[in-house]
């Protein structure tokens, strides 16, 4: 077998153990992958973030609901805790993908979503700051400033507790206006965050769980251009 | 003109017997800032005092003509009642509703008591009893007094982590349908507990099985069985609520022995009212949030209308109304509720 076509088998194998929620499967593959001396971010961005995308699609078509994802969700942080240790700064273009805070706001105790998301920063390479959940809004603002993190990201799931994000996004524009912002699933820039102020909350743990995906699908195809 | 008390109203309405006109009423939260303001507290305060509770509710129902009157507002009286605690967030500045701060982390952890009646004197549960008691006699009886539950599903999402109950679902299927069994025992003991303080009505609020987290399939194999036993364990009007994406479960929601199915936007109601026949009570479906607190005035009249053109029986908010309403839509909602309701509706004729 050759070279190439044995690294599409590794691949091939954390895809549809990702996808099949097969978690014993990722991790022989994810420790093949090291073993054989294959590129570990190839392995994350190609075999398991794309079983991710899949997983998305399953879920679209409702095939798949919120029990299967967060079993598939469990397949690729077992492949990913084998393999992100061997990514290196030369896999993510020679410099530190960067940080994020993340939590859901005071109020919510949901964090199905939030953790979905925060596992899509993970595989992209960023250092995630998870501040939990039920987050008192003063929190988002004082471990922005400690961390120095380019993004902070706030997941409500519920109606309610949406008018605390309006509120850390005023706090946090405040004191560092160049912090990106994003809601829920839906990435918002500088420029924009105060035009989307509280209008990009996700609406149950289902849509936020979709657009989590839908970001990974997104981050691939940057990856890959 | 109005020839019956809202409680004849609301009896009426749910034995499907002819009504004078629309009740207009819910079986989640109608608290408003309006009638916490007019008693002089904060929402935080509301939770914890029988009299807070009764005259928040009272005081609502009077301002704006509500035929029934619900509470608690807060979905965590049971947990903390289990020992879960609840966090009421008196110092954070808004409203924040109440929220669970210490659920069972796995099923290893699950404590329940041998005799569910003992948590009826713990915690809040006697505050709940209190102000039930108040809401039933208050006027002579005069208003529609609800109870509500969460679902079996949903009450077990308020007692062990949500993660831990979704994959369990798959993973761990026979200790978590055992769970799922004991959660319906509990439930039918606290909707049973309501019926005897005298509440016209009981809703029980599976929110979080609709089909934004549960497959058709596990809703019938996991959730359809346990709602089926608490509606046949129970004797008033009761109603089975589902909030979220529901089109695809709606015909087993009206199997599982509820006297009404009420529902939220998501639903397509000109859709259920075809697959359900006009014999079936809906209630719903408009968006609280949307309709109350974001939209103009001027435009909340033509989302009721289209709710009873759609063919619902009576107009129910989706979910718990947000309190911070604007005062103006919440008197445009029930002018609304009066002025499409006087004709029959499918299941509901008008005297």
């Amino acid at each position: 077998m050759g070279k190439e076509e044995r690294r599409e088998e590794l691949l091939k194998e954390l895809h549809e153990g990702v996808v099949e929620f097969e978690e014993d499967q990722v991790k022989e593959a994810a420790q093949k992958v090291l073993d054989e001396g294959f590129n570990a971010y190839d392995a994350v961005m190609n075999g398991l973030a794309a079983g991710m995308e899949e997983v998305g699609e399953l879920y679209d078509q409702q095939e798949y609901f919120v029990p299967e994802l967060l079993m598939c969700a469990d397949a690729l942080y077992a492949g990913l805790d084998i393999l992100q240790p061997h990514i290196t700064l030369e896999d993510l273009g020679d410099k530190p993908k960067g940080q994020v805070v993340i939590g859901t706001v005071q109020g919510d105790v949901h964090d199905i979503g939030k953790n979905i998301i925060k596992m899509m920063f993970e595989v992209a390479g960023f250092t995630v700051h998870d501040l939990g959940r039920d987050v008192p809004l003063e929190k988002f603002v004082e471990e922005q400033l400690r961390t120095d993190s380019e993004i902070v990201a706030l997941s409500a799931m519920m109606t309610t507790t949406m008018m605390g994000m309006e509120k850390v996004i005023k706090m946090i524009k405040e004191k560092n206006p160049d912090v990106a912002i994003m809601l829920g699933g839906a990435p918002v820039t500088s420029d924009t965050a105060d035009l989307f102020g509280a209008d990009g909350y996700a609406e149950s743990a289902g849509n936020a769980v979709q657009e989590a995906i839908k970001m990974i699908s997104r981050l691939r195809e940057m990856q890959n251009k | 003109m109005a020839t019956m008390t809202p409680k004849e109203r609301v009896k009426r309405f749910f034995k499907r017997e002819p009504v004078d006109e629309m009740p207009c009423f819910s079986g989640m939260g109608t608290v408003t800032v309006q009638a916490i303001d007019k008693m002089g507290i904060r929402f935080a305060q509301v939770h914890g005092s029988a009299e807070y509770l009764a005259g928040s509710a009272i005081t609502g129902a009077e301002m704006f003509g509500f035929d029934g009157v619900v509470v608690p507002y807060d979905m965590c009286t049971v947990p903390e009642a289990l020992g879960r605690g609840v966090s009421l967030y008196e110092d954070a500045e808004g409203i924040l509703y109440p929220t669970v701060p210490s659920k069972w982390a796995t099923l290893d952890e699950v404590d329940m008591p041998g005799d569910l009646n003992v948590i009826f004197e713990k915690a809040r549960m006697p505050v709940v009893d209190e102000a039930l008691k108040i809401l039933v006699s208050h006027d002579g009886g005069r208003l529609a007094v609800g109870g509500w539950v969460l679902g079996p599903f949903t009450m077990a999402g308020q007692l062990i982590e949500l993660d831990v109950l979704l994959k369990g679902l798959k993973k761990d299927k026979d200790r978590v349908e055992g769970f799922l069994a004991r959660m319906t025992d509990l439930v039918i003991a606290v909707a049973k507990h309501y019926e005897d303080l005298g509440v016209d009505y009981v809703n029980i609020r599976e929110m979080g099985s609709g089909t934004d987290l549960l497959s058709p399939r596990m809703w019938k194999t996991l959730i359809k069985p346990n709602l089926e036993k608490v509606f046949s364990a129970l004797n008033a009007p009761k109603i089975n609520h589902i909030c979220g994406s529901t089109d695809l479960i709606i015909e087993m929601m009206n199997d599982c022995g509820a006297d009404a199915v009420s529902v939220d936007q998501k639903n397509n109601v000109a859709e259920s009212r075809q697959k359900l026949g006009n014999d079936a009570l809906i209630l719903g479906n408009f968006d609280p949030y949307g309709t109350l607190v974001q939209m103009a005035p001027s435009e909340v009249d033509g989302v009721i209308q289209k709710c009873i053109d759609d063919g619902v029986d009576a107009v129910w908010p989706g979910c718990d109304i947000w309190p911070d309403v604007k005062e103006e839509n919440m008197k445009a909602y029930v002018q609304a509720v009066r002025k499409y309701g006087k004709e029959p509706t499918p299941a509901v004729g008008r005297v």
